[in-house]
């Protein structure tokens, strides 16, 4: 905690009531649980006797925990019916597995059942997690999807309550599912932000993002900071009481009006990244004065436009190629300089390309950073609006080519996980409007990238090319975060499908819905194009006929067999969401 | 990662079933059940996953040394993270208390 002055851990209150007060940093998943359900009320669901562990540890040589590090609480608090995820920082640091993810999606989704026939069952998720569990690469990242198309799924009818207390805090894709929440709830000693400092130094150096610098850390990820730029509801002391009380309200004051959730806020993010210059970038002192704690559109003036821009011939990419392709004689217009569409009467197709003049410098590579995210939720919040009245809704064609999201301090500083809310926010609205949302992978797709542009899609084509490659994280950094050498990643992706870094290894997991083969993936040919319209017309009318939530990815054949643990979570759930309470 | 295995006699059956700990580092977590009715023999059926290879005697020492005091059937599971033998025997007697109705 260096650097965080002492009055801040006070948040308001005296020493003698921190003295006095019960710590809940320091109790575990099931006594927060416990801690913030109603006296007698709470029924764990799916508990360690029940033994669901994660399949994907021991065979890697990693002692399991036999509830996967996640608690489901029903019970009530203040008398409402509610359902707690709760996850435990102990256990590989909070990260989401397959098992874990499961859990919370899996709860999500049977509380929005119940609320929709009639009882609001309001959700709370303890966040306090690193982010996607890198030994279940692929099938973490999933799940995080499913996490966070289920809060999606329940918020407009109970509200969906976020609480990140620390000391983990949250950390990844799990913090785009924060900033879906309702109401966001977080303590001074919490941290929460996309990319961790580590990684971020890891990516881009010292220079970038200076991991050492607690100060800078905490005025960048910290409770306090996020609170002051009107990204966290309430910040609220290390006190069980305060959180019970704050929690509360919170679901009192129940679901917020349609469209003024701060993921759907896309006016706000837009005016936000208007008053910031890149190239100038604020301090987070600056950035606060320029933004405010409250979360509404700025009055202020837009920041000068940067230097005029070379008329350089963009850089070759394959989504620039298969965008151009896919739709000969249309060519595909700039939204930005790194996020290309093409509208026809029937689809709309988005690509996040290569800029390097972009002036977010850490996004030059084709990475989805801020602006890359607002870009892509106004094209397609654009074509959910102009299709509300219509009988059939167009396609939606996330082409996906792409290294990652981008790694920088003034993307943490601003929020890059609540600007790819906003992106993931309006995936999942044209989805479940009835809009066939089709992810096409034609190069890369890593990470919290490939979260916001292309997971929340019905239907998943990939490229069937060894340049295909679908993961949680590029190998280097995953080989050392998992304190590995790239070949004992490698040896042992071919015993653990989810860690493999090919593509039909990956296409086994029960979310491909077509591997599609071609001659020359970076220069398509004729017959490669004919093909993969095709595909795309079959996955499009595929997707008008199935369900508009993401139940497919569990009810494929392929998921059947591989994604057994994750079925095994969603049956125990449904079967024990209703059981009489157990002792 | 190890697993290990162990019975030792005991007298009384756990009269609870009772979860503590967690697998985090440096820690345990450890799930007692009783025995199943009817089962004839009583004793301490003891398995053991733990993320650190080689200490098969530590903890065959650390184990019967908790079964010769605290006498108790059923089927235990240690899931650990490198705990050392102080921890391993307080996350035991923890469990015990539980299960025999006691404060943890």
């Amino acid at each position: 905690m260096t650097g965080t002055a002492a009055d801040d851990l006070l948040a308001g209150q005296t020493w003698q009531q921190l003295l006095a007060r019960r710590s809940f940093i320091e109790l575990d998943a099931l006594e927060r649980c416990m801690a913030l359900l109603d006296e007698g009320t709470s029924r764990v669901l799916a508990g360690p006797f029940a033994r669901l562990e994660s399949p994907w540890l021991e065979p890697q040589g990693i002692t399991p925990q036999s509830d996967d590090g996640v608690v489901i609480a029903r019970g009530t608090i203040g008398g409402a019916p509610v359902v707690i995820a709760a996850i435990e920082q102990g256990f590989q640091g909070g990260a989401t597995g397959e098992v874990s993810g499961a859990k919370i999606s899996q709860a999500l989704g049977l509380a929005a059942a119940e609320s929709r026939s009639g009882t609001p069952v309001a959700a709370v998720i303890l966040f306090e997690t690193g982010g996607v569990r890198l030994q279940e690469a692929n099938l973490g990242l999933n799940a995080v999807a499913e996490i966070c198309s289920a809060i999606l799924d329940l918020r407009p009818h109970a509200p969906v309550i976020g609480v990140i207390a620390g000391t983990v805090g949250s950390f990844g894709g799990m913090s785009i599912a924060a900033a879906l929440c309702t109401r966001l709830i977080a303590t001074p000693q919490a941290r929460i932000g996309l990319n961790g400092p580590a990684v971020i130094e890891q990516e881009h150096g010292i220079g970038e993002f200076d991991s050492s610098d607690h100060t800078l850390i905490w005025a960048v990820d910290g409770g306090k900071a996020r609170h002051a730029i009107g990204v966290v509801d309430d910040l609220v002391p290390d006190d069980a009481d305060l959180l019970r009380g704050t929690v509360l309200e919170a679901i009192r004051v129940g679901v917020v009006r349609a469209g003024q959730n701060r993921s759907q806020r896309v006016d706000v993010l837009a005016s936000r990244l208007a008053a910031i210059d890149a190239a100038h970038p604020p301090t987070p002192d600056q950035l606060r004065q320029i933004v405010g704690a409250t979360y509404e559109p700025l009055s202020v003036r837009p920041a000068a436009p940067g230097p005029s821009r070379h008329d350089h011939t963009p850089p070759r990419s394959r989504g620039r190629t298969w965008l151009s392709a896919l739709n000969e004689g249309h060519p595909p217009q700039p939204i930005i300089s790194s996020v290309l569409r093409v509208t026809n009467e029937a689809t709309l197709y988005l690509a996040v390309v290569p800029d390097p003049e972009n002036p977010y410098h850490c996004a030059r590579n084709g990475e989805v950073g801020l602006t890359e995210s607002l870009a892509l939720a106004q094209a397609v919040r654009e074509v959910v609006d102009a299709d509300a009245a219509a009988a059939t809704k167009r396609a939606i064609v996330a082409v996906v080519d792409l290294p990652s999201q981008a790694y920088g301090q003034l993307e943490e500083l601003v929020g890059l996980h609540q600007a790819m809310a906003v992106t993931v926010d309006a995936y999942h609205a044209a989805r479940t409007a009835g809009h066939p949302v089709i992810a096409l992978v034609v190069g890369t797709a890593l990470s919290g990238g490939f979260l916001t542009h292309g997971l929340q899609a019905n239907q998943i084509l990939a490229l069937d090319d060894p340049g295909v490659e679908i993961h949680a994280m590029h190998r280097e950094a995953a080989a050392r975060i998992t304190l590995r050498t790239v070949e004992e990643l490698d040896s042992l992706a071919k015993i653990v499908t989810p860690l493999s870094y090919s593509v039909t290894d990956w296409a086994t997991l029960g979310f491909c819905d077509g591997l599609l083969r071609v001659d020359d993936a970076d220069a398509p040919t004729a017959t490669d194009i004919k093909a993969v319209s095709a595909a795309l017309a079959d996955a499009i009318e595929r997707a008008r006929h199935t369900p508009t939530d993401l139940s497919n990815r569990l009810d494929s054949p392929a998921a059947a067999h591989t994604r057994r643990a994750s079925r095994a979570v969603r049956d125990l759930l449904a079967a024990q969401w209703n059981a009489a309470v157990t002792p | 990662m190890q697993t290990l295995t162990y019975d030792f006699p005991a007298g009384q059956a756990a009269p609870n079933a009772v979860h503590v700990g967690v697998v985090a580092s440096g820690d345990l977590e450890i799930l007692l059940e009783p025995p199943p009715s009817g089962a004839t023999d009583s004793s301490a059926s003891v398995r053991v996953r733990t993320s650190v290879d080689g200490f098969d005697t530590v903890w065959h020492d650390v184990l019967e040394r908790f079964f010769t005091h605290t006498s108790l059937a059923g089927r235990w599971e240690l899931n650990d993270f490198g705990a050392t033998p102080g921890v391993v025997t307080l996350r035991l007697r923890q469990a015990a208390e539980a299960a025999l109705g006691g404060q943890p």
